[in-house]
């Protein structure tokens, strides 16, 4: 439950000096009331893209009828809420609310695929969650990222397949048919949010999380670099 | 005005005539209180010595970067630590921020981030709930408040989305009373509001102030509105500690500290900003004008004194003045005239009968009530929106090759050459990662209309751009991102990207909204020195200072017959008929001034019923009118049942039963087959896709070489197909007859979710209307800044790329705003309480019951009819 009382460390005090050196490792995994507002609210919008790609989804499968099974490489549109909110919140749980309350969202407007969407964004974003946990939230780099995408579209393949099964498939149309979520989930839920939240650190409109110097951190290592 | 005030012990004491409930002002003290934000070089804060009497009214002023934002902050207990550093202290009553919790209020600058929930009542009760105020005592509250800032005209459920910025604030300002808070700590309240707004939102501070005790800390550049209502002026200096403290009387006789105000970029009353930057520029070389620019605004200093000083410069040509752009009986309106499959009339434009001129070399302004329709015509003159009726029409000096004479018509290439855009909302129109980018984009974009062909050479645009940064002042910050811009660099950065592409017709949205004394001087200068050379411009402003210095003429739309009408869709039909706010309301003024797609809103939400969520009042069906956990559980019932199996019998069944509920949930059918039209689109989609992939069984009905569709495939891919549709009827009804407050009040209270984040969660949604304006805004701005559609698929795709990282930013940007205002109203920090208790009654159970029987039903039939397809074998 939320109602822990316990303000998070350091906000009536100093900060230690080495914080500013160590940012990582000074963290709070507690979440702020701005990580909250911020997480929900790229969330609903997110849930709000949703609602439009569900609805011109039923004109982009069409394009996919010669070969359905690798209409998953657009999907990774529904998984993109979890990389992104886990590489701006940078704390636990981030993936799994961004999906889930953008996966809501969208149930909320109407999406054609109910209440299932409930299951399905859990699992989506528990996908992408587990690598970031992997990484034990101290790496949000490029190859991060896109493990963490291609985890949730996964994640998403099995839901589809065996979790709340939606579809009928033959064994080698399955394995495409998860294999291209995968990819799809690396590419447009991986690079692209990292790319994109790189954009937001340089404009400053994160200072108040965790991410705030996103722009300066180099892409695979751990360092930092100097703009 | 003063009233007795009462003593503290909680409000069950507090009287009932609409005086918000006492308790005596908090003192305020500092000692060599130190704050440095995270990721800066120096602090924003620095050994600062203050002291404030309980009860005394401060108004803070100081240049900017003072830290004057940082020191309310932290007296309202929202500076966080992660990566700061701070030392000294800062005791409200003694105690730091953290332990006073509720005992300093905030009200910020952007209405748009002060509101929290969709209802009027809720959104009072919202601080009140925070510090866990027993249940009666929060609406007692909220009746007192709402009555203290004049707002309980209103009926409680009214939907915030509804209100004018100007009663935001005070609702804003109602939401902390309800605190019952020791402290005001209010932050540029008035800087986004007309001046009808400004005063309703002072006297409202100030008679609470006064009714309440209540200590008052307001931060504000126009220290006109303030000076003869406070008793202190305190002034902070850069670099920490405070330079003045005075009685704030001095504002109007102290000939010294009115010059050192106005040197700081404040507004003081009877000092003309332009006069006073001449001056300055003059006497000592002021480090932040150029000398180009000093001038500059001496001769708009000058010009401004001698009334003829435009016709006397134009004197040779002002006789024949061309004509560039002619408006007559213009009808405009943010919705497309176009019909589309959304709608079947076209909308009734906000504005109509507007005949307008603007002439070359001549600055018009066009000023008019609040929701008058003003930002509309100047978008439509801009060529950003199609006119809805009457004639636009460019004169061929400004058409030049163009193919029509219609600015609508012209690529955006065409346009921005030709006519320039200055949004209200700078970041609105920002597209590149540097100034200089920025600038540069504007006059690459620039096309000749006809040919086609750039307007401008590579070496010219790398002219304009190092000349523009000149004229900007922006040299120096050439490589920074223009987000990072204080507002003063934004606003003159935004101006340029305009000029970049060469226009003739400079238009301007509320250019001088939210600015200071000297950023009003440096634009001033700049758009005067656009007229000299030939230009001309168009300004929606509520600015008489802006008028008088341009020697603008004055266009006003809100006189003109036929206006507003069309405009009221926004507004409930709940407001009383003796409602007093003429102006700001009588349009039922949903105006944002960051985000001005307003009018379009409401009526888009509410003609289909396409977003449910938007609509803000609740639905009174039968349905509607359930528990929200009740219509959960029912609807996880009968999903469960149709997940558990593929076949057609049992999705028959549910697809049936949805359609006899639709009386209870009072929705009809012809709009419900609107609304699952696409669905049943997706369904047949869906059974192709099985028929070709699925396993291969029974006869070979389609052999396409590399795969076939069976009898087998085919039947699974049918019950797939049937299934999937089944599955979203019953949320639809669900989902469309429920109100997310009802749904996060139940998750919150009887499933016992986190309530911060279900509560950050209803939040965000309320800002889903908002960020739907912007990303209409922000595709405007792409346009103007001559990126999009006619541009080519690469340019619709940068574009729409663009769009898309604006919305982004403007969502953080709106988020993070309403977490400080979420925060210092007590969230997150403690146990709260619940101003509208959720729990289930005896109507309920047949909702739950219902929902259980169409699930049996469901799985019934199909284990009778022998189709029963258990899927996890």
């Amino acid at each position: 439950m939320t109602h822990d009382s316990a303000r998070p460390a350091g906000a009536s005090v100093s900060a230690p000096a080495t914080a500013a050196r160590y940012p990582q490792r000074a963290r709070t995994f507690r979440w702020s009331v701005s990580d909250i507002v911020v997480a929900s609210t790229l969330a609903v919008a997110s849930g709000v893209i949703f609602w439009g790609w569900n609805l011109s989804y039923h004109f982009v499968g069409t394009l996919f009828a010669f070969y359905p099974p690798v209409e998953t490489l657009v999907h990774g549109m529904w998984l993109f809420p979890a990389a992104l909110g886990a590489l701006i919140i940078r704390k636990p749980g981030a993936a799994i609310y961004c999906e889930m309350v953008a996966a809501s969202v969208s149930a909320l407007l109407g999406s054609q695929w109910g209440l299932t969407v409930l299951s399905s964004g859990f699992m989506q974003g528990l996908g992408a969650e587990l690598i970031f946990l992997l990484f034990l939230y101290r790496r949000f780099t490029l190859d991060v990222a896109m493990l963490a995408g291609a985890g949730a579209g996964l994640a998403g393949g099995v839901t589809y397949h065996w979790i709340i099964p939606m579809y009928a498939y033959a064994p080698l149309e399955t394995a495409i048919h998860i294999g291209s979520f995968a990819l799809s989930g690396a590419v447009i839920a991986g690079l692209l949010p990292w790319l994109a939240t790189r954009g937001l650190a340089a404009t400053s409109v994160l200072s108040p999380l965790a991410s705030r110097r996103a722009h300066q951190e180099s892409a695979f290592g751990v360092g930092r670099v100097r703009p | 005005m003063s009233r007795p005030t009462t003593t503290a012990s909680a409000g069950a004491s507090a009287s009932e005539q609409g005086v918000p409930a006492a308790r005596s002002g908090t003192e305020v003290h500092a000692h060599r209180w130190t704050w440095q934000h995270a990721d800066r070089d120096a602090p924003a804060v620095s050994e600062l010595d203050l002291h404030i009497r309980p009860g005394e009214k401060v108004l803070l002023a100081g240049p900017s970067g003072a830290g004057k934002s940082t020191l309310l902050h932290g007296l309202a207990g929202v500076l966080h630590g992660e990566d700061a550093t701070s030392s000294g202290r800062l005791l409200l009553n003694g105690l730091s921020p953290e332990e006073a919790r509720g005992l300093a209020g905030l009200v910020q600058q952007d209405p748009e981030s002060q509101v929290v929930l969709s209802r009027l009542g809720d959104e009072v009760a919202f601080a009140a709930e925070n510090l866990a105020v027993p249940r009666e005592e929060i609406w007692r509250r909220v009746k007192r408040c709402a009555a203290a800032v004049g707002l309980d005209e209103y009926p409680l459920e009214r939907p915030t989305a509804a209100l004018s910025g100007g009663q935001k604030q005070r609702l804003a300002l109602a939401g902390i009373l309800a605190m019952e808070p020791g402290l005001l700590l209010l932050d540029e309240p008035t800087a986004n509001l007309d001046p009808q707004g400004v005063e309703q939102i002072r006297d409202a501070v100030i008679s609470a102030a006064d009714a309440t005790g209540a200590t008052l800390v307001v931060v504000e550049h126009r220290l006109g509105v303030w000076a003869e209502h406070v008793d202190t002026l305190i002034v902070l200096q850069p670099g920490g500690g405070v330079s003045r403290r005075v009685p704030a009387s001095a504002v109007g006789e102290d000939e010294q500290l009115r010059a050192e105000l106005a040197a700081m970029g404040l507004w003081v009353p009877g000092i003309d900003p332009l006069q006073q930057a001449a001056d300055v520029a003059g006497a000592v070389g002021d480090r932040w004008l150029s000398a180009r620019s000093a001038a500059r605004i001496a001769d708009a200093a000058d010009q401004v004194d001698s009334p003829r000083g435009v016709d006397v410069l134009h004197g040779a040509d002002s006789l024949h003045r061309a004509d560039l752009l002619r408006g007559e009986q213009l009808a405009v309106s943010r919705v497309s005239p176009r019909k589309s499959w959304r709608r079947a009339a076209a909308p009734a434009p906000v504005l109509s009968g507007v005949d307008i001129t603007v002439r070359a070399g001549e600055a018009v302004g066009i000023t008019g009530r609040n929701g008058a329709g003003k930002s509309t015509l100047l978008l439509t003159l801009a060529g950003l929106l199609a006119r809805h009726g009457g004639t636009l029409c460019a004169s061929d000096q400004l058409r030049g090759e163009a193919a029509s004479s219609d600015p609508h018509q012209w690529s955006a290439g065409e346009l921005i050459a030709r006519i320039g855009m200055v949004f209200q909302e700078p970041e609105h129109q920002f597209v590149a990662s540097t100034v200089a980018q920025e600038l540069a984009l504007s006059a690459r974009q620039a096309v000749r209309p006809g040919s086609g062909e750039p307007l401008f050479t590579p070496e010219q645009v790398e002219q304009r751009v190092a000349d523009l940064l000149r004229r900007l002042n922006l040299e120096q910050l050439s490589q920074a991102n223009p987000f990072t811009l204080s507002g003063g660099e934004k606003r003159r950065l935004s101006v340029g990207t305009a000029l970049a592409a060469g226009p003739s017709l400079l238009l301007l949205d509320e250019p001088t909204f939210g600015q200071d004394a000297r950023t009003f001087a440096e634009l001033i200068a700049l758009l005067r020195e656009h007229l000299d050379s030939g230009g001309s411009l168009c300004a929606v402003t509520h600015d008489e200072a802006f008028l008088r210095a341009l020697n603008a003429t004055e266009h006003d739309v809100g006189s003109l017959s036929g206006s507003g009408c069309g405009a009221d869709s926004g507004a409930p039909s709940s407001r009383p008929a003796g409602a007093q706010e003429s102006g700001e309301e009588a349009t039922g003024a949903l105006r944002a001034p960051e985000a001005p797609a307003v009018q379009a809103q409401p009526s888009a939400a509410g003609e289909d019923g396409g977003l449910p969520m938007l609509r803000g009042a609740k639905d009174q069906s039968w349905l509607g009118r359930r528990n929200a956990l009740a219509k959960l559980i029912a609807l996880v019932l009968v999903t469960c049942a149709l997940v558990m199996t593929i076949d057609w019998v049992s999705s028959a069944v549910v697809i049936l039963a949805s359609f006899l509920l639709l009386p209870a949930a009072g929705i009809r059918i012809s709009t419900f087959l609107g609304r699952i039209w696409p669905f049943a689109v997706g369904a047949v989609v869906a059974v192709w896709g099985t028929a070709i992939a699925g396993d291969e069984s029974g006869r070979v009905l389609l052999d396409l070489g590399f795969t076939t569709v069976s009898e087998g495939s085919l039947a699974l891919g049918a019950a797939l197909g049937t299934r999937a549709f089944a599955i979203v009827l019953p949320s639809v009804i669900v989902f469309s007859t429920t109100d997310p407050t009802d749904l996060a009040d139940s998750l919150a209270q009887q499933l016992r979710l986190p309530s911060r984040f279900v509560l950050g969660a209803l939040a965000a949604m309320r800002l889903l209307g908002l960020l739907a304006q912007h990303w209409t805004t922000l595709g405007h701005a792409r346009r103007a800044r001559g990126l999009g559609a006619r541009g080519g698929a690469g340019g619709r795709l940068r574009a729409t790329l663009s769009q898309a990282f604006g919305l982004l930013v403007q969502a953080i940007r709106m988020a993070t705003r309403l977490a400080v205002t979420m925060e210092s109203r007590g969230f997150g920090a403690g146990p709260r309480t619940w101003a509208r208790p959720a729990g289930f009654t005896a109507a309920d159970a047949p909702v739950i019951l219902v929902g259980a029987f169409i699930a049996a039903a469901a799985v019934g039939a199909a284990m009778a009819a022998g189709a029963w397809n258990f899927v996890w074998t």
